[in-house]
């Protein structure tokens, strides 16, 4: 019998259809027909094909802009939205309108020409997280700011293009994307009724119940999601209560290395180096305004939702928002927690 | 400048590009073109389906045999199981129940290679027809609160199979979506004491820089907030709530206009694959529909949604819908 699953935090239904009867290995992301690799612009020594860079570790204090770095952060070529001018909030008839207004980066990983993240080191991993969570606190600063979202498109399947190269992106919005506020309006609703954090509440049942955990590392979980939208969803949670991403200390820092790059790895081995997405959910800027509410400190629990793209949505999932997924995340759990890295 | 713009019932931002927005030739999609082979849904083998539940058929023909015009069959993998309770019970923070409803497949005509664009209006009227005949027929099952009608077509577009079908799923509770749409729709009228998707259609009508066709009773057009590029909405002129109260005359506007929406859609994208879904409001509840419109949606599969979308509901759109609708237009 199929089961109908809600997600705790944002209310979402997800029908878990094992009536396929498919086994998790039948998931595996089939044969790429020869990886496109288009000429690499995000090469060290390739420095004058990108804009010039906002952030860069050069640990032998190279020039700017030339080779020499660990890793860079440049503006998108072409950006979704763009950091000069005003909101301009205005209407049109029934239709409410504003300025594309944000900023757009893309955070070069490594100075290697290394396409997935799994392969990075862990020290080198570390890098990106520290860089994510300077350039947050960096773009915080401006104040028509309000959210930054860090993701990364892995492979053409997750909307990523044709050059292999690690990198990920971040876009600061000027409002708080739906998806943000259904979790922050769910996870205080939960807070309102229980006084406690409905992640911190998901993390005990997870580590009581076992059945969804991929792995337990240094403070941090890797689950499962109970009612996961696709196969293989993983998120990953620290295990200490935080809202915000970017107020992790260095170590903490250093153990989500390992833990990501773990789960990734048990992904590529696991389902033939599958395409992916990943994306941060942490608080949006809390600044003493209009809609601002004070628990969010409490409410909210930061955390790394990973999706690989095995199975393609169609028509009932975005008519819906119902999700179909075709495997138990008992099992997916299950089939990483086996897969060796 | 990109533009950001809300939409006026869920409230979802969407980025759109003005500055350099893409043409219909920048967008480099998987094109899909049936291979034929073996079909169950082809005549002649309808004993590969399971039996039919509803059917078009020439007199005089037997049920699950050759000679008729549109078939309903029970979907041979349902992600829904018709029988049962639905059992809503907690676990921990976690709710759940069990997985009933219903989940047909409508095999649209005995063409294995016929688009709507191919058909003939007649055809189309048959097959709008029985979608109405099984959603009136779903919606006595009080067990069901939604029936969502929706159709892959193409590959990309999640079809598993080529022969064109449109599939029905009744669920036990309104999906996410309907309820956000509904809820939406239920504070503008509070507000206005008016519908908003009355109020979209005549500003549409008004500004006319998304209206792709228009007939006696349904517009077609681009709506302002897209989420796809060349997303396209199709909505009856006259207020309703339910789609299965259609009547005929409109029946027949309708496959007119879905019919020529297609052919141009088509026109533009060769090949393409697309996902059309019609929301309709929802049933055994709260009956009093004077603020929900239905309408059906088509959203072409032109791009991948990527990270950015799936972290925050915040979609990009590099065509505006002004643009998307010149070229439909043609």
């Amino acid at each position: 019998m199929p089961e109908l699953r809600k997600d705790p935090v944002i209310g979402r239904w997800v029908i878990i259809s094992t009536e396929r009867a498919r086994r998790p290995d039948q998931f595996s992301s089939q044969v790429k027909a020869e990886k496109e690799d288009l000429p690499c612009p995000f090469c060290e020594g390739k420095e004058e094909n990108t804009p010039p860079e906002i952030y860069a570790i050069r640990p032998r204090n190279s020039a700017r802009n030339a080779p020499g770095w660990d890793l860079r952060v440049v503006p998108s070529i072409s950006p979704f939205l763009r950091i000069e001018g005003d909101l301009d909030r205005r209407g049109n008839g029934i239709y409410d309108v504003m300025n594309g207004v944000g900023a757009h980066e893309i955070v070069v990983e490594t100075n290697q020409h290394i396409a997935n993240m799994a392969d990075l080191s862990e020290e080198q991993i570390t890098k990106v997280l520290n860089c994510y969570s300077d350039r947050i606190v960096d773009l915080e600063k401006d104040t028509r700011f309000k959210y930054v979202l860090v993701f990364k498109n892995y492979g053409k399947g997750a909307g990523g293009s044709g050059i292999n190269h690690t990198r990920s992106q971040l876009i600061a919005t000027p409002i708080n994307p739906k998806r943000v506020k259904e979790e922050l309006t769910g996870a205080r609703l939960y807070y309102d009724y229980h006084e406690r954090c409905v992640f911190c509440d998901l993390i005990k049942q997870e580590l009581v119940q076992k059945e969804r955990v991929i792995v337990e590392i240094d403070g941090f979980l890797a689950v499962s999601p109970f009612a996961a939208r696709f196969p293989f969803e993983t998120w990953i949670l620290p295990k200490k209560h935080s809202c915000d991403y970017t107020r992790m200390d260095a170590e903490s820092r250093r153990n989500l290395a390992r833990v990501l790059k773990t789960v990734l790895l048990k992904l590529k081995k696991g389902l033939n180096d599958p395409d992916y997405n990943y994306v941060i959910h942490t608080a949006p800027f809390r600044r003493q305004k209009a809609g601002y509410w004070k628990t969010i400190d409490q409410d909210f629990h930061w955390h790394i939702e990973i999706m690989p793209r095995l199975t393609k949505v169609a028509g009932f999932e975005w008519g819906t928002g119902f999700y179909i997924c075709p495997l138990a995340p008992e099992e997916t759990a299950k089939f990483l927690r086996e897969v060796a890295v | 400048m990109a533009e950001l713009r809300r939409d006026p019932v869920v409230g979802r931002w969407v980025i759109v590009d003005t500055d350099h927005p893409s043409k219909p030739e920048d967008f480099k999609y998987e094109e899909y073109i049936p291979k034929g082979g073996l079909c169950p849904f082809c005549y002649g083998n309808e004993s590969m389906t399971p039996p039919e539940i509803s059917c078009f058929r020439d007199s005089g023909t037997k049920a699950n045999t050759p000679g008729w015009q549109v078939r309903v069959v029970a979907n041979k993998f349902p992600v829904l199981q018709i029988e049962g309770e639905l059992d809503r019970r907690g676990f921990g923070i976690y709710d759940m129940s069990n997985g009933i409803g219903a989940h047909e497949v409508l095999i649209e005509s005995p063409y294995h290679n016929k688009d709507i664009s191919e058909l003939l209006l007649q055809e189309i009227e048959s097959y709008l027809k029985m979608c109405c005949v099984r959603y009136s027929d779903l919606r006595m099952d009080k067990r069901f609160k939604y029936i969502m009608i929706f159709r892959n077509y193409g590959a990309a577009a999640g079809a598993s199979l080529e022969h064109p079908h449109t599939q029905l799923v009744a669920l036990p509770m309104a999906p996410k979506n309907a309820l956000e749409e509904i809820r939406g729709a239920h504070d503008y009228y509070n507000y206005r004491e008016r519908c908003i998707f009355c109020d979209i259609i005549r500003q549409e009508i008004g500004d006319k820089a998304r209206i792709i066709l228009e007939n006696k009773y349904f517009i077609s057009f681009c709506p302002f907030v897209s989420r796809f590029p060349f997303e396209i909405m199709i909505m009856p002129k006259q207020h309703s709530g339910y789609f299965c109260h259609i009547s005929n005359e409109e029946v027949s506007a309708l496959a007119q206009i879905l019919k020529e929406t297609i052919t141009k859609l088509k026109k533009v994208f060769v090949n393409l694959s697309y996902n059309y879904i019609i929301h309709s409001a929802p049933i055994n509840g709260d009956e009093d529909v004077e603020y929900y419109h239905w309408h059906i949606e088509i959203m072409p599969k032109l791009t991948q949604v990527a990270g950015f979308e799936w972290g925050t509901g915040f979609y990009l759109d590099p065509t505006s819908p002004e643009l998307a609708a010149q070229y439909l237009k043609g």
